[in-house]
C-alpha cells in the first residue's frame, strides 16, 4: 500500500503506524515520550499530524495511528505547529528545570507569561523509564496517582524490592531526571542503595550484585569471571584474534 | 393496563431509591408491612412493595397506593397508621401529604397531575417506580422478557442490528454515537468470543440517572445486554458498576442471578444457540473509567488510562477482542425498541435525536430529582415547567450541561431544543445528562475554576495536552477568582483550551476546557469584573467581594442579622440594617436569606 507524508509517496505495510513509516523514510516528526524500542504510546502529542482519509481531515497521534488506507498525511500545518509550541511550552514549565525542556521552548519561539514553573523539577512524564523497567522484567517503577498529581514512583515511594538497581531508567531518561548516586562502592536510586561489584581486571565498580543475579537467572548463564563491559569488550576481543591467528 | 395495576385489594408503593432511603424510606417501607400484617381492621388483601427511584427527589420520600393512584409527598413513619387507617381501611385522603402546588395552593392526589411528571415521558425510566427492582415476577409482570422469545426464534441478528439500526438510538453516556453503527461494525467482524459491557461508571457530579435505572430497574438493562450479545455473537457480558453504587450492586446481583435461573441468562438461552452470561465487575470510582477504553483497561486489571481510539472497541476491545460497550441508559432503552419496534421509537425525539433522554436536574431549581424528555424539548420546559423555576425566585443565570466537562448555557439559549447536536453547536455537550441549574449568585469564573478543580484530580494524567492544559487553566482561574488575574491571561485560556481540544488523547482531555470555553464566550464580562475592576459581580469570591444593604429595599425583619455568624450586621427592628464591612467575611448568609433582595454586591 502506498501513501504520501508531505507529498512523498512512501509504500507502507498494513498496520504500521504513520510515525514508523515517517521515520524509515527519512522524514522527521518530533516526539517526546517515543523510543523504538517500546513504539507508540501516545503521551506527549508532539506527533500529531494531520491526515486525509478520503474527503476527511483530522489531526492524530503519528506514534498510534495504524495505516489501513491509502492517506495523505501533513507533518506541518499552522494548527500543528500551534500545538508543539504549546505543549513544549506547557512542558517546559512543568519541568523549568530541563535544560532539554529550556532549549525546545526557545527552539519553538514559546513565548514567556505569567505561569509558575518549577526550577527543581525536570521529569516530563514520558514514561521511558516505566517501559524500560518494564522490558527489564522487573517493574519497579510506574506512573502513579492521577491528573495533575501523576508522577513516576516505586510504590508507596518505598525501596521497592523489585529494582535491582540496574539503571536503565535514568539511562534512558531524556532530561536527567532520575538521580543515580555512585559514591564508595554504593550506588543509590529509588531510595534504594546496593552494593557495587568491581570488575576482576580493571578494579572498577560496574553493577549491582542484585543485577548480575537478576541476569543469571533470567539466562541461565552463569557468568565466568567478573568483568566491567570493557573489560569484558577487550577479553572477547583478544580471544577473537587468538583464534584468527590459530586458524591462520 | 398494567399486571400491576390489575389486582384485588391495595398496592403500597414505598420509594426506596437512593435519595428516599437516605431519608428513612425503609423503615416506612417495614412499618407498612408490620402494621398491615397485625391489623384485624384492614379487610382488604394489601402488598407493600419497595420499588426504584420515582425521580422526584425534592419530595421524597414518596408513597404511592394503587389503584386509586394517590401518591404522598414527604412521608415519615409516622405517618404510616395515618395512611393506613384513613386510605386502606376507609378509602379515604390524608389531605396533609398529598402535594400542594405554591401558586394556586391546589393539592393533587395523584402524582400523574402535577407539572413535574405531567410533561415527562418516560421510556428509559418506564418501570421505575412501579415495579419492585428485586423482583424478577415484577419485570415480567410488565412485560419483560417477552419479547426474548421472538427476538431468539424469529429474528435473525442481522434482523435485530437493523432494527436497533433504525431506531436512531444514540449512546445515552455522552459519546452520541449512534448505537446500531456500533452494533453493526462488530457484527461483522469474524473473531471469536466477542464481548458485551455496560458502562455503569457514572461519575458527572449531580448525575444519578443510571444509578436510578441499575436501582430500579436492572432487568431491562441486563435484557438489553442479551439482546446485543445475540446480534453481535457474544458470550459474556461485564456490567461496570462504581463501588460506591451498593444498592445498585445489590439489585443487579440478584437481577442476574434470577435470570440465569429463569433461563433468560446461561447456556442456551430459552432453548436458542445463544449462550451468554454476565458478570459485575466493581469499579473504584475513577471518572476516567467511564471513557470505554480506560473503563476496558479496568476491567483487565490495568490502570484505567484510554488509548487512542484509532481502532474502535469494536474491533479490538476488551482483552484485543471485538466488544460492543454501551451505557446503561443505552440498555435500557432496547427492549423498548424490540418490543414496540424502531419507527414508534423514532416517533419521538429530533431529526438527529430519536427517543428520549434522562436529565438529572439539580442545583438551584425548584423541583431537583430526575426527568426524561423527548429530545428536542427546551431547556426552559425542562427547567421551568418541570422544574418548576429558581428556588427563591432568584434570577436565573445559566445551566450547566454535560458533567463537569460541559459547558454553560446563558439565558438566551433557553429556547434551545436539547438534543446532542445543538447542545454541542451552543459549545457544551449532552454528557450523560446532567443539568445543573445556576442563579445570579453563581460566579462564572468559579464554576469554570470549580469543573477544572475536579477534573485535575479526575484526569487520567496520560497525555501532555489534558494534564499539563487543565492544570494551568485551573491556576489562571484560580488567580483571576483571588483577584490576581491579568487581561492577558484571557488570551492565554483560550490558547491552552484550544490546544486541548484539538491534541487531547480522549473525550475526556478534548472536552475539558468547555467550562472555560463557554464561560468565556458567554460571560466574559464577568471574567473582565474580576480582572480590570476586582469584582466578583455575583458576590461569590470573597476578595473581590463587598456586601451592603440597600437601605430603601430593607425593611428591618432582622433575618440577615440573625444568620450572620459573625455579628457584622447591625440595625433595629423594622428599620434599615447596614453591615460592618472589617467585620464581614462575604459567606453570603445576608444576601442568600435575603426576602426583599435588599442585600446587594458592590
Amino acid at each position: 500500500m502506498k501513501i504520501k507524508i508531505d507529498g512523498i509517496e512512501i509504500e507502507v505495510t498494513s498496520g504500521e503506524t504513520i510515525l514508523e513509516a515517517a521515520k524509515k523514510s527519512g522524514i522527521n516528526i518530533p516526539t517526546l515520550c517515543y523510543s523504538p524500542a517500546f513504539g507508540g504510546k501516545g503521551h506527549c502529542r508532539m506527533c500529531m499530524v494531520e491526515v486525509k482519509n478520503g474527503n476527511a481531515t483530522r489531526l492524530v497521534a503519528s506514534c498510534t495511528y495504524p495505516i489501513s488506507s491509502e492517506i495523505e498525511v501533513k507533518t506541518s500545518t499552522p494548527a500543528i505547529e500551534k500545538i508543539r509550541r504549546n505543549i513544549v511550552m506547557l512542558i517546559a514549565k512543568r519541568a523549568e528545570g530541563s535544560e532539554l525542556m529550556q532549549e525546545m521552548a526557545k527552539e519553538y519561539g514559546c513565548t514567556d507569561n505569567a505561569l509558575q514553573g518549577d526550577p527543581n523539577e525536570r521529569c516530563i512524564l514520558c514514561r521511558l523509564c516505566c517501559y524500560a523497567c518494564e522490558e527489564m522484567g522487573t517493574s519497579a517503577i510506574s506512573a502513579i496517582m492521577r491528573g495533575i498529581e501523576k508522577r513516576i514512583a516505586t510504590p508507596y515511594d518505598e525501596p521497592s524490592a523489585a529494582c535491582i538497581g540496574c539503571g536503565a531508567c535514568a539511562e534512558i531518561c531524556p532530561t536527567g531526571a532520575i538521580e543515580m548516586l555512585e559514591e564508595g562502592g554504593k550506588r543509590t536510586i529509588w531510595n534504594k542503595t546496593f552494593e557495587l561489584v568491581t570488575c576482576e581486571k580493571c578494579g572498577k565498580p560496574f553493577a549491582t550484585r542484585e543485577q548480575l543475579n537478576y541476569v543469571k537467572q533470567k539466562s541461565g548463564i552463569e557468568m565466568t569471571g567478573r568483568l566491567c563491559e570493557s573489560c569484558r569488550k577487550r577479553e572477547v576481543a583478544g580471544k577473537m584474534s587468538q583464534s584468527i591467528v590459530e586458524l591462520n | 393496563m398494567s399486571p400491576l395495576t390489575n389486582f384485588d385489594g391495595k398496592m403500597i408503593l414505598v420509594c426506596c431509591g437512593t435519595g428516599c432511603q437516605a431519608n428513612g424510606s425503609m423503615d416506612i417501607y417495614h412499618a407498612f408491612q408490620e402494621q398491615l400484617a397485625d391489623n384485624k381492621a384492614v379487610e382488604v388483601k394489601t402488598y407493600t412493595k419497595s420499588t426504584g427511584c420515582n425521580g422526584w427527589c425534592e419530595k421524597g420520600p414518596l408513597v404511592k397506593i394503587m389503584p386509586d393512584d394517590i401518591t404522598y409527598i414527604q412521608v415519615s413513619t409516622k405517618d404510616v397508621p395515618e395512611i393506613i387507617e384513613k386510605t386502606i381501611i376507609n378509602h379515604k385522603l390524608v389531605e396533609r401529604l398529598l402535594y400542594r402546588d405554591p401558586v394556586t395552593k391546589k393539592r393533587y392526589k395523584s402524582h400523574h397531575d402535577i407539572d413535574f411528571y405531567k410533561k415527562q415521558h418516560k421510556v428509559a425510566l418506564r418501570n421505575i417506580g412501579e415495579i419492585d427492582p428485586a423482583s424478577i415476577d415484577d419485570y415480567i409482570a410488565v412485560g419483560g422478557y417477552a419479547n426474548l422469545d421472538k427476538l431468539l426464534n424469529q429474528m435473525t441478528p442481522d434482523q435485530v442490528v437493523e432494527e436497533v439500526l433504525a431506531s436512531g438510538l444514540r449512546g445515552r453516556g455522552g459519546g452520541g454515537f449512534p448505537t446500531g453503527m456500533k452494533w453493526k461494525a462488530c457484527a461483522a467482524v469474524d473473531r471469536y468470543p466477542k464481548y458485551v459491557i455496560c458502562n455503569g461508571d457514572e461519575g458527572d457530579p449531580g448525575a444519578f440517572m443510571d444509578r436510578s435505572i441499575m436501582e430500579g430497574d436492572p432487568h431491562s438493562v441486563i435484557e438489553g445486554m442479551i439482546t446485543c450479545a445475540y446480534a453481535i455473537g457474544a458470550s459474556a457480558g461485564y456490567i461496570y458498576v462504581r463501588d460506591e453504587y451498593g444498592l445498585a450492586i445489590k439489585n443487579l446481583t440478584k437481577a442476574i442471578n434470577d435470570a440465569r435461573a429463569r433461563g433468560y441468562l446461561g447456556k442456551n438461552i430459552l432453548g436458542s444457540n445463544l449462550s451468554f452470561d454476565i458478570e459485575i465487575v466493581r469499579g473504584g470510582g475513577a471518572f476516567v473509567c467511564g471513557e470505554e477504553t480506560a473503563l476496558i483497561a479496568s476491567i483487565e486489571g490495568n490502570i484505567g488510562e484510554p488509548r487512542d481510539k484509532y481502532v474502535f472497541p469494536t474491533e479490538k476491545g476488551l482483552w484485543g477482542q471485538p466488544t460492543v460497550i454501551n451505557n446503561v441508559e443505552t440498555w435500557a432503552n432496547i427492549p423498548v425498541i424490540i418490543a414496540e419496534g424502531a419507527e414508534k421509537f423514532a416517533y419521538l425525539g429530533t431529526e438527529g435525536s430519536k427517543g428520549t433522554k434522562v436529565f438529572s436536574l439539580v442545583g438551584k431549581v425548584v423541583n431537583t430529582g430526575l426527568v426524561e424528555v423527548p429530545m428536542g424539548t427546551t431547556l426552559r420546559e425542562i427547567i421551568y415547567g418541570i422544574g418548576g423555576g429558581i428556588q427563591g425566585g432568584r434570577k436565573f443565570k445559566a445551566v450547566q450541561t454535560g458533567g463537569p466537562s460541559g459547558g454553560c448555557i446563558p439565558e438566551s439559549l433557553l429556547d434551545l431544543q436539547v438534543d446532542f447536536d445543538t447542545l454541542t453547536k451552543a459549545g457544551s455537550m449532552m454528557g450523560s445528562g446532567g443539568l445543573i441549574v445556576m442563579d445570579d449568585r453563581t460566579c462564572m469564573v468559579e464554576v469554570a475554576r470549580y469543573y477544572l478543580n475536579f477534573l485535575a484530580g479526575e484526569s487520567c494524567g496520560k497525555c501532555y495536552p489534558c494534564r499539563e492544559g487543565i492544570k494551568r487553566l485551573l491556576e489562571i482561574t484560580t488567580r483571576i477568582c483571588e483577584g490576581k488575574g491579568q487581561v492577558e491571561d484571557l488570551d492565554l485560556l483560550k490558547d491552552i483550551s484550544e490546544t486541548l481540544v484539538s491534541a487531547s488523547l480522549c473525550a475526556l482531555g478534548k472536552t475539558a476546557a468547555n467550562p472555560v470555553m463557554s464561560t468565556l464566550k458567554y460571560f466574559r464580562n464577568e471574567y473582565l469584573a474580576h480582572i480590570v475592576d476586582h469584582k466578583c459581580p455575583a458576590g461569590v469570591c470573597q476578595n473581590l467581594t463587598e456586601f451592603y444593604i440597600d437601605a430603601e429595599l430593607c425593611k428591618g425583619c432582622t433575618l440577615c442579622a440573625k444568620n450572620c455568624p459573625v455579628d457584622a450586621i447591625k440595625g433595629e427592628k423594622k428599620k434599615a440594617h447596614a453591615i460592618e464591612q472589617e467585620k464581614c467575611i462575604k459567606c453570603g448568609q445576608c444576601i442568600d436569606n435575603c426576602k426583599f433582595q435588599a442585600v446587594k454586591v458592590r
